[in-house]
């Protein structure tokens, strides 16, 4: 891979990047309409596919916040275009390297010493690119190792990145400004807890600890006194990312098999450990050579406080679903329903909110699940759609634990409907309440 | 017998804890307990001793990064990164000296006295890549221009000490990001750009296709 020949320096800089991409767009509507006084038959797909190659190119030029961005908008299928979203499931592994003599220096910070003093072996051009650092391959007393190297000052730019995404996000998105203002909050504080790895390798120890006992699933061994607040060490896992391992054409049974420790792994979270490695985005898996599904950063942990956790999955329950009383004491402890809505807004909202979660929580509602079913996640989709066109939800509406823990749940639904495995969803079922 | 090691030391010593320089030599010498004349073994002024710990700085850094494994694989651009980097290091360990013969630089078109030893040792490096980059044809050689490169890397030294001086960031991290942010962008000036290629289309232009301008 090529490596990076600027970074854009200022906002001012980062700014001129975003009009270049406007300009780009532009141009490239110029050529889509030139070309179709030609040939009235061409489609909108080569338009949308050039516009997110431009996208893409100017996301991963800046890096950091914005490349994270992309990624979190390529999780979201239903939003975007399939051109924008092949594009922006690349950035998910695929960003142009940082300069050598940079990280021979954050090594000399972090630990007073260059890395091939550190190391038996110590590759300085990296190998994958996460979004705000980069991956190294290194050997140390013959053990494989992989080291993250953060980018010096991401944390600084991260709120004047977001907000230059903002109206980048806002077209792309047609968001209302107030659904957007959280969720670009909800961004900027995960980043911000990203950019802490001395915290993410507290997490790492942490959870795979807790789950060492799942089966089918592994965890990279990490290396606390080769980390610090800029460097990650860890054992180097082998594997394929989840695009490469479709490729391969693996076995149904293969298929469920990586489904369900994926499922287990997020629901033993968050039912038994209350706390959710809040980021399933593919980059953060591999499928190993063995059949197993490795899991390989912890940048972010939701956690699921009990004034949360019970109204939320308590209806995910039928118990509780049937008692509309309840049900609506549920939606108001989650803000759902807001104190000077009237009866009949109260009526509205419980309505599609009940439909919402009844929708959300089929895979729970059975023993076992299929998540291949196109059925599901058009039902899904399609009610998102619906109701992001009624007026009434153009207010955004929920407590903020929301935002994370939809975007887990719809990320997990995501990935295992690409595997199109069959889960037994019962192996870690929520705790209910049915009294609020 | 006082050593250029120690005479140095001392007056860095002096400077640092009075905020001014010693009075005379003679008061110097007196104080740490040497002859005057020795002083002037080693060095004709206070100044030339100043002179002396920022060429220091240049010549450290640069024989540092020559002995590195990796220094023979990097790029041009990457061998000036890593001079950046190395220097600002070293600068930490100094910061307060740095700091104190910084603000007393005279300001003004000329290189100040106390860094124009630092700045030869520097050019002959910075001459050096450049040749080397050339060769590579990593930079591209411009008419006129190509002569005036190592100034823009000198200007970029004097930049950075600047930004730094005023860096308040934990473990200078801003200094960092303006070093790869900076050097980068002086280095994709080096290369050829479109520019050049407009430069050399136009050139084209006007001596093959009988190209007059209307105007």
């Amino acid at each position: 891979m090529k490596e990076q020949n600027s970074i854009p320096a200022s906002k001012v800089a980062r700014s001129a990047k975003f009009v270049g991409t406007g300009f780009k767009i532009g141009g490239n509507y110029i050529k889509h309409y030139s070309k179709k006084i030609f040939n009235p038959d061409l489609t909108r797909d080569e338009l949308n596919e050039d516009n997110a190659a431009d996208i893409y190119d100017s996301l991963s030029q800046l890096k950091g916040s914005a490349l994270k961005v992309a990624q979190m908008l390529s999780m979201d299928k239903n939003i975007l275009p399939k051109a924008y979203v092949d594009k922006f499931s690349l950035s998910q592994y695929n960003a142009p390297p940082l300069s050598g003599p940079l990280i021979v220096q954050t090594f000399r910070k972090n630990f007073g010493k260059t890395p091939d003093k550190i190391f038996d072996q110590f590759d300085l051009k990296s190998t994958n690119a996460a979004s705000i650092g980069q991956v190294h391959k290194a050997e140390l007393n013959g053990e494989k190792l992989a080291v993250k190297i953060q980018y010096p000052g991401v944390g600084d730019s991260i709120s004047s990145d977001l907000k230059l995404v903002k109206p980048f996000a806002f077209r792309l998105l047609g968001m209302s400004e107030k659904e957007l203002d959280i969720y670009m909050k909800e961004v900027e504080e995960r980043l911000i807890e990203e950019t802490d790895y001395e915290l993410e390798v507290e997490n790492s120890l942490k959870i795979s600890k807790a789950c060492a006992d799942l089966p089918n699933i592994v965890f990279p061994k990490y290396y606390k006194e080769l980390s610090g607040p800029r460097i990650i060490t860890m054992s180097w896992l082998e594997g394929m990312h989840l695009k490469e391992f479709l490729q391969t054409n693996p076995t149904q049974e293969l298929r469920n098999k990586i489904g369900q420790a994926l499922w287990d792994f997020y629901n033993f979270q968050q039912h038994e450990l209350r706390a959710v490695h809040a980021d399933p985005h593919p980059g953060n898996f591999l499928i190993t050579p063995d059949g197993k599904l490795g899991i390989i950063d912890f940048g972010c942990i939701k956690e699921l406080p009990d004034d949360f956790y019970y109204p939320f999955f308590s209806t995910t329950s039928t118990d509780l679903l049937a008692n509309k009383e309840e049900t609506i004491k549920a939606f108001r402890a989650l803000e759902m329903i807001l104190p000077k809505d009237n009866e009949q807004q109260i009526e509205f909202y419980y309505q599609n909110y009940k439909e919402m979660i009844t929708l959300f929580a089929e895979p729970y509602m059975s023993g076992e699940f299929d998540f291949s079913k196109d059925e599901f996640f058009n039902a899904l989709y399609g009610f998102g759609e619906q109701i992001s066109k009624m007026p009434e939800f153009k207010q955004a509406r929920g407590v903020k634990h929301f935002i994370y823990v939809n975007r887990t749940n719809f990320g997990l639904y995501n990935i295992l409907h690409e595997l199109k495995a069959k889960v037994k969803t019962d192996t870690y079922r929520p705790h209910i309440k049915t009294k609020f | 017998m006082a050593t250029k090691q120690k005479i140095q030391n001392a007056y860095i010593d002096y400077i640092l804890t009075e905020g001014n320089k010693p009075i005379s030599v003679f008061a110097f010498a007196k104080k740490n307990k040497f002859a005057e004349e020795e002083f002037y073994q080693y060095f004709g002024s206070f100044e030339a001793i100043e002179a002396g710990v920022w060429a220091d700085f240049f010549s450290t850094t640069i024989k540092e990064i020559q002995n590195q494994e990796v220094w023979t694989t990097y790029s041009v651009r990457e061998k000036a990164l890593s001079f950046f980097y190395t220097f600002f290091e070293l600068l930490k360990k100094q910061r307060s000296f740095v700091t104190y013969s910084m603000s007393h630089l005279k300001k003004g078109l000329h290189t100040p006295v106390a860094l124009k030893e630092a700045k030869e040792i520097f050019e002959e490096f910075s001459v050096q890549l450049i040749q080397e980059g050339l060769e590579s044809n990593e930079i591209n050689d411009r008419k006129f221009i190509s002569d005036r490169y190592k100034d823009a890397l000198w200007m970029q030294v004097a930049f950075l000490l600047n930004f730094w001086i005023k860096d308040r960031s934990k473990g200078f991290e801003k200094t960092d990001e303006a070093i790869e942010k900076g050097v980068n962008v002086t280095f994709d000036l080096f290369q050829r750009t479109p520019i050049d290629n407009l430069l050399d289309y136009g050139k084209f232009l006007a001596q093959n296709a009988g190209f007059k301008m209307p105007f």
